[in-house]
């Protein structure tokens, strides 16, 4: 199985946003808790002697998926074509009703909930549509900082110096998440 | 709908190749997907290499076009000024009411009693402010303002010291350096045109060293650079100067380059090393005065005069400030007593529009170093201007830069312009204002004055998208449609080789009207003949960009949205006049870079020195101001606004809130923690609004991003947060803005109310 995900270098990433913003814009996502793309500061240190990265992430369509695991309701799917893991709506039975399961079993807050009662799953699902026809996702073409790349995660291990961490990211084995990083470790 | 640009047809999908026009450091390219009239989403250029990408304030457009803020209608005052009540009216109602105003202000008090605030918030050749200030024009003219908050300082040092705003080497060049400076340059979140960033990122990988001077922990500072030296606000010049007196002192100066290209160097050698003042500018003294330790000055100093070459690249922000032009003109000067000019990897720091055809269009003539005139006003003259004498603290005899025409009024002091008239030494009474594409109100210092102000005018029309809080004070309020609703051309803001023509991707929406329409219609109305604006938008984009040689071919730049000027090497601003003194001089008075300015000399204002000079002033860290009011004020610009534009955006709202950055040191003293309400006050206003504990600002220094929507509450406290309810009015003799010199106090309002992040 060809298992696809992301590149993303740390050392370039500006913090514009720009990639979560085209991904809201998109999917027609409005603005408020669900953000399928984030972008976390991290800063450390004490003025003047400061350090700051950001580290943006989406789902990183995991190996081994927790979230598909915990789901109650098998909402959770993972694609044989290329490992991209999908969440079916119709099936999902809502954050009220099971808790956010997937939620918490995530390492990276993948999956996403808007901030109503009945609100169902929703996240990054790698524009496999725009994949499908040969164009990147929208967040790498987004990317003024061509900082994000997309492919079968061994080609891009093979075309870029990789790190499985980076900061604010700890590596889990057991999910093997599908993210490489070019890492700008600031500690 | 246009034929162009159609070139993709999927699902009933058009795609429309524009772009994003508003007055930031960008002009990118957008791809506006339009489904049954209304644009469903956008992608960038995905094109050839360099593309042109939006960033965020582009991509969260649709929240714009479609925000259920959109003005609507024409809109009639019926409460008082600023109060924000208005009655829908007609078009013709309401074009009848300007027309009437126009003509009543003309025929009674002259043209020169018409202002007209012609805004930047558009920055396409053809609409914004262009129509309505050509139909001004036939109509007998207006008082204009002269100046820009961004960069007046900026401009007058470049002028002033080398004889030309086109400064600075192309972004790619920066590859070549070996020691990269960014003073107060915060390209991460002000963008500087597409693919700045992109090259800094890759000089960071090249290794080449990068040091970043800022009061603040910039993006541009986290990611670029492997230094970062905190500055006091406003003490950029006695840095620099203390670097040049390093320098000299060390002998590390380019004796050669100084003797062959340069006049003055002498007296700026004298007053650097204390001749005539007897205090010597070491970098000791100025610790003193910037919080930078001494060590750090020399180190920098030596540093950017042996490491050859080196680009200091000396931004705009500092010098928004008071005596602006002369930290601007402090570091064009260390960049030649060190020889980086025209050579590639160095930089002459001045305006930076490293390319740029603006000012080889220029419309005057230039003859034995005075400019020209036509002999009578053409359609693109304001006759209010035209015969009039330069005014006296101008580079008048300089080609290009800011009009000097002394009709003006400069765009900081308008407010006192408009309560004293000629009585207190204006050009002009003014009685009525014609705004078009300003925030006017938001957007410049002191808005408690400029409320006063716009109070005591007979009349005032505002034309634009949104309810801003200039629009309040509106007696008649014309709806403009978006650059996604008309056809247009936009130029880089800055210094790279290519254009964007925005194809129009949908109808006009609601009753708008674009800026063209609007002056056609009331050309009508006042009878007069509007002249090209009566031809269609792409006949006239053709006329107005028919100066522009580099554009080979119009036609490809409307079907692809964009025209990329291809360039053999990086362009290296002075590189003839380095390589080929003799037949080319450099545009000054002189030929030579002027170190000394004897055009400025001749102005005998002490305020303005001929060689730059360290001044403090009443709103500075020394004044006896800053007892009452200790903490100093800086107002830059954020990444999720274009100034006051994209205000009303949910997607890019949520990315920052608005709250103000305070140090914890200075936090903890006032009992202030993270997400506390606060008030911000001086003598001028008070704001109302989170803070923002944080280690990224320096202690004593405050800052609140220029571009939030003042909104006052009862007792005409500013909760919505506008930096220039605290701002400085007026401006310093070069024209910088003192919009980063004010002095302020904070007090706790109440503890813990909003979630913000450190």
């Amino acid at each position: 199985m060809t298992q696809f995900g992301f590149y993303f270098d740390q050392a370039r990433c500006i913090g514009c946003h720009t990639c979560a913003v085209a991904c809201k814009d998109w999917n027609n996502v409005d603005a408020g808790s669900v953000n399928w793309m984030r972008v976390n500061e991290i800063l450390k240190g004490k003025f003047p002697n400061l350090k700051m990265v950001y580290l943006s992430i989406a789902c990183n369509h995991c190996s081994n998926p927790p979230c598909i695991k915990v789901c109650p309701a098998n909402a959770i799917i993972k694609r044989e074509s290329d490992g991209i893991v999908l969440v079916n709506q119709d099936a999902c039975i809502g954050y009220e009703v099971c808790g956010a399961k997937c939620l918490k079993a995530c390492p990276w807050d993948a999956p996403q909930f808007a901030n109503l009662k009945k609100a169902k799953m929703e996240k990054c699902n790698l524009c496999y549509d725009r994949l499908e026809k040969g164009q990147q996702p929208i967040c790498v073409e987004a990317c003024p900082m061509y900082a994000i790349d997309v492919g079968p995660i061994e080609k891009l291990k093979e075309k870029y110096k990789y790190s499985n961490e980076a900061e604010g990211f700890l590596y889990n084995n057991r999910v093997d998440p599908s993210i490489i990083f070019k890492s700008k470790k600031i500690s | 709908m246009n034929d162009l640009g159609e070139d993709e047809e999927l699902n009933g999908i058009k795609i429309i190749k524009t772009g994003c026009c508003h007055d930031c450091g960008g002009r990118c390219v957008l791809r506006a997907h339009v489904k049954d009239g209304k644009i469903i989403r956008f992608e960038t250029d995905n094109d050839e290499e360099p593309q042109l990408r939006a960033c965020m304030r582009g991509r969260a457009y649709r929240q714009r076009v479609y925000s259920p803020e959109r003005l609507q209608y024409p809109l009639r005052r019926i409460g008082q000024r600023g109060e924000g009540l208005f009655k829908r009216i007609s078009w013709d109602e309401a074009l009848d009411e300007v027309a009437k105003n126009l003509k009543e202000m003309k025929e009674q008090y002259g043209n020169s009693a018409i202002l007209f605030v012609a805004g930047a918030g558009n920055q396409g050749m053809l609409h914004g402010p262009v129509p309505a200030g050509l139909m001004l024009n036939q109509f007998g003219g207006y008082t204009r303002m002269w100046g820009a908050p961004s960069y007046e300082g900026a401009l007058f040092a470049s002028m002033a010291t080398y004889g030309t705003i086109m400064t600075g080497n192309a972004r790619e060049d920066l590859l070549n350096t070996k020691l990269l400076i960014m003073w107060g340059w915060n390209p991460a979140n002000t963008i500087w045109d597409p693919g700045t960033n992109l090259m800094l990122a890759k000089v960071k990988e090249k290794g080449i060293k990068v040091v970043v001077i800022d009061p603040i922990f910039t993006d541009s500072a986290a990611v670029f650079a492997d230094q970062w030296i905190p500055i006091r606000p406003g003490t950029d010049t006695a840095m620099l100067l203390a670097m040049g007196y390093v320098i000299i002192s060390e002998d590390l100066h380019n004796k050669e380059f100084i003797s062959k290209y340069t006049i003055g160097f002498e007296k700026y050698k004298s007053y650097i090393l204390g001749e005539g003042d007897g205090i010597p500018k070491t970098p000791e003294w100025a610790e003193k005065i910037c919080l930078v330790p001494a060590e750090i000055i020399s180190n920098l100093a030596r540093d950017y005069a042996s490491i050859k070459p080196a680009a200091l690249v000396a931004g705009w922000g500092p010098a928004r400030a008071a005596y602006g032009e002369i930290y601007s003109r402090a570091a064009n000067i260390l960049c030649v007593i060190t020889g980086n000019i025209g050579l590639n990897g160095g930089y002459a720091s001045g305006f930076m529009r490293a390319y740029y055809s603006r000012e080889r269009v220029t419309s005057y003539k230039k003859k034995d170093n005075f400019i020209e005139k036509p002999k009578k006003p053409r359609p693109q003259d304001n006759p209010v201007d035209f015969e009039a004498p330069p005014r006296k603290d101008s580079l008048f005899k300089l080609m290009g830069g800011t009009n000097p025409a002394n009709t003006r009024i400069h765009y900081n002091d308008y407010y006192n312009a408009i309560l004293l008239g000629k009585k207190g030494g204006y050009p002009a009474d003014l009685k009525m204002a014609y705004i078009v594409a300003s925030n006017r109100l938001n957007q410049y210092g002191n808005i408690n004055k400029g409320i006063k102000a716009l109070k005591t005018l007979d009349f005032i029309v505002v034309q634009d998208q949104f309810m801003t809080p200039t629009a309040k004070f509106a007696d008649i309020i014309l709806p403009v449609n978006t650059f996604m609703e008309r056809n247009d051309i936009a130029v880089p803001w800055l210094g790279s080789p290519y254009y964007i023509y925005l194809n129009k991707a949908i109808d006009s929406l609601y009753e708008s009207k674009s800026d063209l329409e609007i002056a056609r219609e009331l050309s009508k109305k006042l009878g007069i003949d509007p002249g090209i604006l009566n031809l269609e938008e792409d006949q006239i984009l053709r006329i107005l960009s028919s100066p522009r040689k580099d554009i080979k071919s119009y036609n490809k730049m409307k079907k692809d949205g964009y025209y990329k000027i291809k360039i053999d090497e990086p362009f290296v601003a002075f590189r003839e006049q380095i390589e080929d003194p003799e037949h080319n001089p450099f545009p000054t008075l002189s030929g030579k870079i002027e170190i000394f300015s004897e055009h400025i000399a001749e102005k005998e204002n002490p305020l303005m020195p001929p060689i730059p000079k360290y001044m403090t002033h009443e709103e500075h860290y020394d004044s006896p101001k800053a007892k009452k009011y200790p903490l100093q004020l800086i107002t830059p610009h954020n990444k999720r606004r274009t100034h006051s534009s994209l205000q009303m955006v949910p997607w890019l709202k949520e990315i920052e809130h608005h709250a103000v950055w305070i140090n914890i040191t200075d936090a903890s003293k006032r009992k202030i923690e993270n997400g506390d309400m606060v008030d911000i006050f001086n003598d001028r206003g008070r704001i109302r609004i989170p803070a923002k504990v944080t280690e990224r600002i320096m202690p004593g220094v405050i800052c609140i991003y220029q571009g939030e929507w003042y909104k006052p509450n009862k007792k005409g406290i500013d909760i919505g947060g506008c930096a220039n309810t605290l701002t400085q009015d007026g401006n310093s003799p070069g024209g910088a803005f003192p919009l980063n010199s004010n002095l302020v106090e904070v007090k706790l309002f109440s503890k813990n109310t909003v979630g913000v992040s450190k």
